[in-house]
């Protein structure tokens, strides 16, 4: 395959390894602009049986300890090795129940990939497009492998939240042996990976299928069910439930504060991105729910979610799209891939601006934007450089829509109607190294703790938390909790 | 899924459903409202609940054909089920004993309103309710109203009967008389136009005058960002801190208002989307 990465100068002395990945095919920049479709291919059989070839099956396992969910990395990739497919399926189930979705839209160049001994001298193992064959294969295969189920405890446990950190308590739980009720706001079970990561990088269809297979575990799924609204925490507390896991992660989008904010088609990511991917508005009038759009679409932030709504504008025929970012591309927090897709599908990035003002057409529509210019500082004793704006810099930027992609804080509806629930000033709720939170028989995890993170590190503390809770349950520990001392009646604010 | 348990024709074009969904009846209060979605490619709706009832776990709401989605439910029948109906969303209305208080009421607020009255009454308010609508034809839900209101006035678009013209006459009628015959407060479930109308008209007198706003909405839990509006200078999101607000620290009606009408092109039969002098038109 095509070499990228150099190697002059290693002494070179198992002429076996090989250092060059097998590249994963994708839809042709051309062609993908105009649709939803997955963008990555996917190995072929032959491709990921060359990839696997390429693991030396390090005694050490570096890249196991990469993994926040600990997978068998290793382990599977044998079975690869030995074409064995089901057995690798397996050792995938042990460890995740969502493999699909991590081999998509894990950042394994931070993570497995990172660690993996091959990482010293070439491309490390694509861990994560052998983790999506396989998860593609078992998928397509039809009937999912079954873990063994332990008996029932007789404990029942609510997991609030069915992102990949509540699905992952949930699934934990029932293997377990507990009766789990996972209740979900919205119409439809994933969290994010449902209303935030676009088609075209995980497949709705996949995410369901994983959500299905959690639900065949004898998980009880109650959608379109607000705890903080339909049921307090004490309630679900103090009614049927043992335990209880949070994972409402951090859906609140963050603003400016900048005049003009809140002019017509200025959007946050959030309800760009929920008409999009959740409600289908790319296939409207299919599907009732619509997206207005102009031409000139800008773009705010530098995350993945800024690179999704940039490339979600593409797809729905804006014929310019501008990420407004404040540090230059070195800063980026989007993964290096997703920066790349973004370019070759004709974004265009404007680094080192910040937006200071929107400007109206004299009908409340954006029509413009002012920017001012940004330099980055010296290196604070955190080694981060920070951007401080150039005085006398503004410039004016034409627009007719706008998509603020600046980030989200913790959902603040459980918290602020627990009253005893521990949190930080930035609305996290706190946690101790096993998920346990400030309130008895209460764990979290996820977004809801991170304050924004990965689908990964969410399912790596459900797992930390649902062990924990297995103990907790296991061991009948019941603690006598002193009845609340408020009627929770009426604390729906 | 949520079946359907009841629908009636109110007048032409306006629908009472009764939706069975015990966990929403449980905690539903005056002014709260549901967010529902028809079917797997449907929309994610508000409207607002008219009256519930716990033990049936059953909700009603009334809502007025303008688009697709109020289209199609028109269609429904008892049997046919609703995908999702998500509630009680918002703040419940705000209610205490007050005095007297001024009620301004059109469209589905006509029967929205019906249960933030009924608190009101048992607070022990006296109630003067104005009712706005078109004609006597496409009047309807007379019969509570008279029940609980010490006066009702109806404003209606046509005149006859002894029938005021419009709703701001009314108002500034019962305005005159204050504070002789005192307003001690004024709520206000009808267009985004005539709720900024009587904030402005209320102001100089200084009567707390609360409005029931309805931006453009996508989830309805504070998750989007799209129902957000400036009320005393921070932003809102109607959802989660609202629906109902002061009118007075309602900054902004205009960028309120042109949100509102995003999707006006779509839905160019809404008579409530071209107001005269509305920005937007
Ligand atoms: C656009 C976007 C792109 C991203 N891309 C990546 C990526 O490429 N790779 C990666 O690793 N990470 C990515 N992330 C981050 C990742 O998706 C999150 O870190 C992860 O989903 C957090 O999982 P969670 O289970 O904590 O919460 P969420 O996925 O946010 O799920 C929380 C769920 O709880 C529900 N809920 C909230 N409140 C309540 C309540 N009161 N009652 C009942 N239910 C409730 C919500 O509706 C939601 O379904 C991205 C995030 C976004 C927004
Ligand atoms: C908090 C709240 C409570 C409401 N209560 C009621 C009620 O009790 N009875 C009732 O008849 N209507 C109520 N509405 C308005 C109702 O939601 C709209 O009439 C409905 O969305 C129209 O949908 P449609 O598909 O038939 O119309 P379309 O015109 O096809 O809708 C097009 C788009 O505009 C949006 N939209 C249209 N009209 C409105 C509106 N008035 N407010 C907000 N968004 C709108 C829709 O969501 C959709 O995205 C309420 C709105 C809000 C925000
Ligand atoms: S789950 Fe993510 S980090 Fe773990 S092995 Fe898979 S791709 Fe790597
Ligand atoms: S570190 Fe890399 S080469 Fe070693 S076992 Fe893991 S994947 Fe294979
Ligand atoms: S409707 Fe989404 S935040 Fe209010």
């Amino acid at each position: 395959m095509t070499d990228e990465k150099e190697t002059k100068g290693a002494p070179e002395k198992k002429p076996k390894l090989n250092l060059n990945r097998v590249e994963m095919p994708k839809q042709s920049e051309h062609e993908r602009r105009h649709n939803f479709d997955e963008v990555a291919l996917g190995y072929t059989w032959e491709m990921a049986k060359e990839e696997a070839s390429r693991c030396i099956q390090c005694k050490k396992r570096p890249c196991q300890q990469g993994c926040p969910v600990n997978i068998d990395i290793p382990d599977f990739i044998a079975a690869l090795q030995r074409e064995n497919m089901e057995e690798a399926a397996k050792v995938l189930k042990r460890k995740t129940s969502l493999p699909g979705v991590c081999g998509r839209v894990c950042p394994q160049e931070l993570q497995c990939e990172n660690a993996c001994t091959l990482n010293k001298k070439g491309a490390p193992v694509a861990i994560g497009r052998l983790e999506r064959f396989i998860a593609d294969w078992e998928r397509t295969q039809g009937s999912a492998t079954m873990p063994e189920m332990a008996p029932s405890t007789g404990k029942k446990v609510a997991v609030v939240g069915s992102g990949p950190s509540g699905l992952t308590v949930a699934s934990d739980l029932a293997i377990f042996g507990h009766q789990v009720v996972l209740f979900e706001a919205l119409h439809v079970a994933g969290g994010v990976l449902m209303y935030g990561i676009p088609e075209f990088r995980l497949p709705k269809e996949i995410v369901q299928r994983e959500v299905q297979y959690v639900q065949s575990l004898g998980v009880d799924l109650r959608l379109n069910t607000v705890i903080g609204i339909n049921y307090s925490l004490d309630e679900l507390l103090r009614t049927d439930y043992d335990a209880v896991y949070l994972a409402p992660g951090a859906g609140l989008p963050k603003f400016l504060g900048v005049p003009g904010e809140n002019l017509n088609m200025v959007y946050s990511a959030n309800e760009f991105l929920t008409r999009t991917n959740l409600m289908k508005a790319y296939l409207y009038p299919e599907y009732a729910t619509p997206i207005k759009m102009g031409k000139k679409v800008a773009v705010i932030g530098g995350g993945n979610v800024a690179m999704d709504a940039a490339r979600c504008a593409v797809r729905l025929g804006a014929q310019e799209v501008y990420v407004i970012y404040r540090r230059t591309r070195a800063e980026m927090p989007a993964r290096l891939e997703e920066v790349e897709n973004a370019e070759e599908e004709g974004i265009q990035f404007h680094f080192l601006c910040n937006p200071t003002a929107f400007l109206s057409d004299g009908r409340n529509n954006v029509a413009a934007m002012e920017l001012i210019r940004m330099k980055l500082t010296e290196p604070d004793e955190s080694g981060r450089r920070r951007p401080v704006p150039i005085p006398g810099s503004e410039y004016i930027l034409d627009v007719d829509t706008v998509v603020v992609s600046l980030g989200t804080s913790p959902n603040p509806l459980i918290p602020s109607t627990t009253p005893d629930l521990n949190v930080t000033r930035w609305g996290t709720v706190v946690i101790d190294e096993r998920g346990r939170t400030s309130k008895a028989r209460v764990w979290a995890g996820g977004d809801i703790v991170s304050g924004g993170a990965t689908v990964i590190s969410a399912m790596g503390e459900g797992r930390i938390a649902a062990a924990s809770m297995h103990e907790y349950l296991s061991n009948g520990q019941k603690k006598i909790i002193p009845p609340s001392p408020q009627k929770d009646d009426d604390k729906t604010e | 899924m949520y079946p359907i348990v009841d629908h009636e024709v109110l007048a032409p074009r306006v629908h009472r459903l009764r939706v069975k969904a015990p966990v929403v009846a449980e905690k539903a209060k005056p002014g709260q409202f549901v967010i529902l979605i028809i079917d797997q490619k449907g929309e994610r709706v508000p409207f607002t609940i008219s009256d519930w009832d716990t033990d049936a776990g059953t909700v009603d709401f009334v809502f007025i054909e303008v688009g697709k989605t109020t289209r199609q439910l028109a269609t429904l029948q008892p049997g046919d089920t609703l995908l999702s109906f998500i509630g009680p969303l918002g703040r419940p209305a705000e209610v205490d004993h007050y005095g007297h208080v001024v009620s301004v009421l059109s469209g589905y607020g006509i029967a929205a309103m019906v249960p933030i009255l009924k608190a009101l009454k048992e607070k022990g308010n006296t109630l003067t309710t104005i009712v706005q609508a078109p004609d006597a034809e496409r009047l309807f839900g007379q019969k509570p109203l008279e029940e609980l209101s010490d006066t009702v006035i109806w404003a209606l678009g046509t005149k006859g009967d002894g029938m005021m013209e419009s709703t701001t006459v009314a108002m500034r009628k019962l305005l005159n008389q204050h504070p002789k015959r005192r307003i001690d407060r004024v709520i206000a479930m009808c267009s985004l136009c005539l709720m900024r109308v009587l904030s402005e008209m209320t102001r100089p007198y200084a009567i707390k005058t609360m409005v029931h706003l309805t931006p453009v909405m996508v989830d309805g839990t504070g998750m989007c960002g799209a129902c957000r509006l400036s009320v005393g200078r921070t932003n809102r999101f109607a959802c989660v801190h609202g629906p109902e607000f002061d009118g007075h620290e309602v900054d902004g009606w205009e960028v309120l208002m042109a949100r509102r009408c995003t999707y006006a092109d779509e839905s160019i039969l809404q008579q409530g989307f071209q107001c005269r002098g509305c920005s937007q038109w």
